[in-house]
């Protein structure tokens, strides 16, 4: 990067700009709520979350609380409450669902925000046996040079790593112990400020074991960054923002990984042509094994794809879809297609460039990774399965859960396009006794089809307990459309099982019926989840919340920590080849 | 205060106005401040003593009439062009059946969603021009708006509260409701309002004949009842309406979808008040006024004994009554105390005032009053009396003037062609301007009843058959037909001809243009 490009002078700006706090001391304080803009808030919650929350009776079944009663419970103190204690209790309610599409938005000062240490954790091994990698540094993070990608974490701020995951996994979402934990190691350096407090912890001290042996501690500061979302991301102003399925709070991770780990890549793609391949982001010893982006552009997210060990395919082809599409060849017969995200408004062009993508990839049979994917558009996730398959792909279904508040609002005329085909079953299941509305699709069977297969060879995906939503979806559509065998990193996907709206949404769809809310203080808001999906075909009627998709068990390696996924892609390989 | 002297088809059943609700005779109509009327006086007597020097508008021969009543229609869906599925040989069913057309919902509710979502106020606009060129005063079937609002330039029946906020006046429901919802709708009717229902719509016979018989179960059969279409109740059926309210006649679209229509005799020999509607403009006349016509040709080919004054009734005093239930104000007469809602309609010195009517064209409309005040007409006319904020447009062969002003303050000046520009923007690129609006309304942060909300407008008509969220999941595939003129043209009378399944009745609708 010279000193006199113009281009490297925009990135330099933008990178500088990203950044909105050096430390968690600089973060400005949030809105004070009075009493009365605290009832606002639990009584619209109130509101939601038992009139509208499509997993409630499951919730209340599988958790054994009810977040409804919590809530009414909190109201009657709120006003005692600090904003600290009150935000707080708020935030355990609704995390206490485990639910990442149900999130409390509080009132911070400024939208967008992810607090950020400057390094990942990965773990590899069994579940119960467990072992923790530094996997990624970002560029300046620390001047201890033994802190480096390879280095095994052994204690956070002074208590044994594994524990210190168990401990946090508890204030983390996730239906399992296995997504929780997930979720709560990629929170330990990465949390998105929208849907949760800020970090305890001003600094965090990491003891870690060097590749040497050695045991040393460093610290770390948090820093905050507003990583924004890609330009190819649904519009929330759209229709299609109505038919997303995603981890909101995920998302913005990913975001910020990216802006965090190949910092050159994430300024860049908004620019017309692909980006030129950046600087390796990784310290020279983990880029020389892994050769990243050697001459096509570097990955598109925060964790880094790096070429295989043979050598072979290790560039990735250009895409102007860099914020969520990746491939490259991994030998002369294989490719790999990796899904960072369905967050597209645009599911006609990810298909197109998905296709694109594909058909140059070699044609002996395809690893779908799809690990980490937080979801996004629905029917950008439901209209890919058809390009690897001649099977007729059947979507998943959609229903409400069957209360007043549901029949108000599908009755609504101005919801008539949107919601008109539950209206019937939620009005006979007053009489039916049926606790959901008829499920149906939000994907027609007819768009899931409409290309047909792109992809001539054999496919595999894989997922893991990151993998939510819309990326549960497309995990659920490969497994019950046969498509090919799905490897699961961990126990299953992550069982995000909804179409989640934002309270904005919500509010606009009750607009002139009876129910209208009103405008939240503060900007306080809430994401919910408004549709459960249901599966189809192969696991016809089986929620995915919760549950997700299990698939052909696998566990990480230390290699594939460290060595761009050797041993997982050897094993996807390796099913490929059986057929 | 002003008044207009013409020939004074006046309809009121006041007898101090004038012997028979049949008299016609030249006079004066003195119309209030208050937007009603004071007096109605005959030859050159002379009106109340506060109106003197006040100014009269001489119309001469023409005739001054109520405003014309339109008791059916869907407005969102009247800039559209007459439908028809290409597959279907045979008439419809009922109301469940063309739904399902394989061309009903991009031929209806695609571009009917791009107009209400782009640009709902200028689609009003438009519609409700549709109306008022042919003399309409109240119109029934607003789409659902989530800031109803007192008529701005023809009444909207379904909104119209006088200011009140209320309403519950007059309630709708264009969908199939179940016995539940009528029995609510039968209280409601018993409480006051006016229920205007979508009822039995379909052929002699067929299931829907059932929505009847659950209304009647529900105790909807009352005076506030008012049954849209009704073409699958028999003689019998109507005779047990023994607390006898209204049904809407709307032979143009039963005749274009089904081949049949309401047994007229049979409603009225109950007692009924039958009454004209337009209906949309995808199986509709343009406005009432071309009802008139359809319903002329309807009667006269089933042999029907409908005078021309029968027919002139019902767009004039039998829904005025009707109305008259629900909102406690009279229109549709000429008379001390009803609503000044008037319209002049030229017409030749001696000629038969209500074959007149019958027979007029929007060419003949000349001055139409809503509340008192002059919204459109000739030049001349509606200078003469003093109508606000003109605006000029061309209406068949003539230069026409519309009292326009922009729906957000209802007192700037806002120009037709911009009206219709604004329509042809969408028109244009659909796909961008939907888009930009569903921006524009998620940025409000505000109550959407709030005054200063953007206004949302929802479609009424049944969505028909397509994907579940009713739209393409491709905006850009939606194809927005040129707007539909206001007047019926040469194009829209060609496209009667060997369409439809009114074999051939509706062909004789070219001689009155």
């Amino acid at each position: 990067m010279t000193t006199t490009d113009p281009r490297d002078a925009r990135v330099r700006r933008l990178l500088a700009e990203a950044v909105t706090a050096t430390t968690l001391a600089d973060v400005p304080a949030a809105a004070h709520l009075d009493g009365g803009e605290r009832l606002q808030v639990v009584d619209t919650f109130v509101t939601v979350l038992g009139g509208l929350y499509s997993h409630l009776p499951a919730k209340r079944a599988a958790y054994a609380s009810d977040p409804v009663q919590g809530l009414t419970l909190l109201r009657r103190r709120a006003v005692d409450l600090t904003d600290a204690e009150f935000h707080l209790a708020l935030t355990g309610i609704l995390t206490g669902l485990r639910d990442a599409h149900t999130r409390y938005v509080g009132p911070v000062a400024a939208r967008g925000q992810v607090a950020t240490l400057p390094f990942l954790i990965e773990a590899h091994g069994p579940d119960h046996e467990p072992h923790f990698l530094v996997t990624k540094v970002g560029p300046g993070a620390t001047t201890d040079r033994s802190f480096a990608p390879g280095v095994e974490v052994l204690a956070w701020n002074g208590v044994p790593i594994a524990r210190a995951v168990e401990v946090h996994a508890d204030r983390e979402t996730g239906g399992r112990p296995d997504a929780r934990r997930s979720r709560a190691l990629e929170s330990l350096t990465f949390r998105a400020l929208d849907y949760g407090p800020p970090p305890d912890e001003h600094w965090v001290v990491v003891e870690y074991r060097t590749r040497r042996g050695a045991t040393r501690e460093t610290r770390f500061d948090w820093t905050v960054v507003a990583p924004g979302r890609a330009e190819t991301a649904v519009s929330r102003a759209t229709r299609a923002a109505l038919k997303v399925a995603v981890d909101p709070a995920a998302d913005a991770v990913r975001r910020a990984k990216k802006l965090t780990f190949v910092p050159e890549l994430w300024a860049t793609e908004d620019e017309a042509e692909p980006a030129a391949p950046p600087p390796p982001p990784l310290p020279r010893a983990s880029t020389t094994r892994a050769g990243v982006a050697r001459a096509g552009g570097a990955a598109p997210s925060g964790r880094l794809p790096t070429g295989n060990a043979g050598g072979v395919g290790t560039d990735w082809i250009p895409t102007p879809l860099q914020d969520v599409l990746a491939a490259r060849a991994l030998d002369a017969d294989h490719g790999l297609l990796r899904l960072w995200s369905f967050d597209v408004g645009d599911d006609a062009a990810y298909l197109d460039e998905m296709t694109r993508l594909l058909g140059l990839l070699p044609a002996g049979g395809v690893v779908v990774d799809l690990r980490g994917n937080p979801g996004g558009l629905v029917w950008a996730a439901e209209r890919a399965l058809q390009l690897f398959t001649d099977h007729p792909v059947v979507p998943t279904r959609f229903s409400l859960v069957a209360t007043p508040l549901t029949r108000l609002m599908a009755a609504s005329p101005f919801n008539r396009l949107e919601l008109e085909a539950w209206n019937g079953s939620l009005q006979d299941a007053v009489s039916t006794g049926e606790q959901y509305a008829q499920p149906l699709p939000l994907t027609d069977p007819a768009w899931c089809n409409d290309r047909g297969r792109v992809y001539p060879g054999p496919a595999v995906a894989v997922v893991d307990p990151n993998t939510y939503s819309s990326g549960d979806l497309f995990a659920a559509g490969w497994v019950d459309n046969d498509v090919g065998p799905l490897v699961a990193v961990g126990q299953a996907t992550g069982g995000g099982g909804a179409n989640v709206w934002t309270l904005s949404q919500v509010r606009d769809a009750l607009a002139g019926t009876e129910r209208a809310l009103p405008p939240m203080p503060a900007g306080t808001s809430l994401t919910v989840a408004v549709r459960r999906t249901i599966r189809s075909g192969r696991g016809d009627g089986i929620p995915v919340e919760d549950l997700g998709i299990a698939g052909v068990p696998y566990d990480m390696t230390r290699d594939d920590l460290l060595r761009d996924n050797v041993d997982l892609q050897a094993f996807c390989l390796g099913l490929l080849r059986a057929g | 205060m002003w008044a207009i002297r013409g020939r004074v088809v006046a309809l009121s059943d006041d007898r101090s106005v004038a012997p028979s609700e049949s008299a016609v005779f030249t006079g004066r109509v003195w119309i209030d401040d208050d937007g009603r009327v004071a007096a109605v006086t005959r030859s050159t007597r002379p009106g109340p003593a506060r109106f003197d020097g006040c100014p009269v508008v001489d119309v001469g021969s023409s005739l001054v009439l109520p405003g014309l009543i339109d008791l059916h229609n869907h407005l969102a869906y009247d800039t559209l062009p007459l439908w028809t599925e290409p597959s279907q040989a045979v008439p419809f069913a009922h109301h469940d059946s063309w739904p399902r057309a394989r061309t009903y919902a991009a031929s209806t509710t695609w571009p009917a969603y791009a107009f209400i979502t782009a640009s709902p106020h200028e689609l009003l606009a438009y519609v409700e021009t549709k109306a008022i060129v042919g003399g309409t005063t109240s119109v029934q079937g607003s789409p659902p708006m989530n800031r109803p609002r007192d008529g701005w330039l023809v009444r909207e029946i379904d909104d119209e509260s006088f200011g009140t906020g209320d309403r519950n006046k007059v309630l709708a429901s264009v969908l199939t409701a179940k016995p539940a919802d009528l029995a609510d709708r039968a209280n409601r009717m018993r409480a006051g309002s006016l229920f205007v229902y979508h009822c039995a719509e379909g052929q002699p016979g067929s299931l829907v004949a059932r929505e009847y018989t659950d209304a009647e179960s529900a105790g909807c059969l009352q005076p506030r009842f008012v049954a849209v279409h009704a073409t699958a109740v028999d003689a019998a059926g109507f005779a047990r309406w023994a607390d006898p309210g209204a049904v809407v006649w709307s032979p143009f679209s039963n005749l274009w979808l089904y081949g049949v229509t309401t047994d007229v005799p049979a409603a009225r020999d109950a007692g009924l008040a039958v009454c004209l509607g337009a209906d949309w403009a995808p199986s509709g006349s343009k406005n009432v006024l071309g009802e008139l016509k359809a319903a002329r040709l309807a009667a006269d080919h089933a042999g029907w004994n409908l005078s021309d004054e029968d027919l002139v009734r019902m767009v004039t005093c039998v829904p005025g009554d009707v109305l008259a239930r629900g909102w406690g104000r009279q229109t549709g007469r000429l008379q001390p105390g009803a609503l000044a809602d008037v319209l002049v309609l030229r017409a030749e010195r001696g000629a038969d005032p209500f074959a007149s009517v019958v027979a007029a064209t929007e060419e003949d409309v000349d001055l139409v009053v809503i509340d008192g005040v002059a919204r459109y007409g000739t030049p001349a006319l509606t200078a003469a009396a003093g109508a606000p904020d003109l605006t000029a447009l061309t209406v068949g062969s003539r230069d026409m003037r519309l009292s326009l002003t922009h729906p957000d303050d209802g007192t700037t000046p806002w120009g037709w062609d911009d009206v219709v520009d604004r329509l042809e923007a969408v028109r244009a690129d659909p796909q961008a301007e939907i888009t930009a609006a569903q921006a524009r309304a998620a940025a409000w942060a505000g109550s959407m009843s709030d005054e200063g909300a953007p206004l949302r407008l929802a479609l009424d008509m049944p969505t028909g058959v397509g994907p579940v969220g009713g739209l393409p999941r491709d905006l850009g595939t939606i194809v927005v037909p040129p707007l539909e003129s206001l007047m019926p043209d040469d194009a829209w009378l060609a496209q009667v001809v060997g369409r439809g399944f009114h074999e051939g009745v509706l062909d004789g609708l070219r001689a009155y243009y």
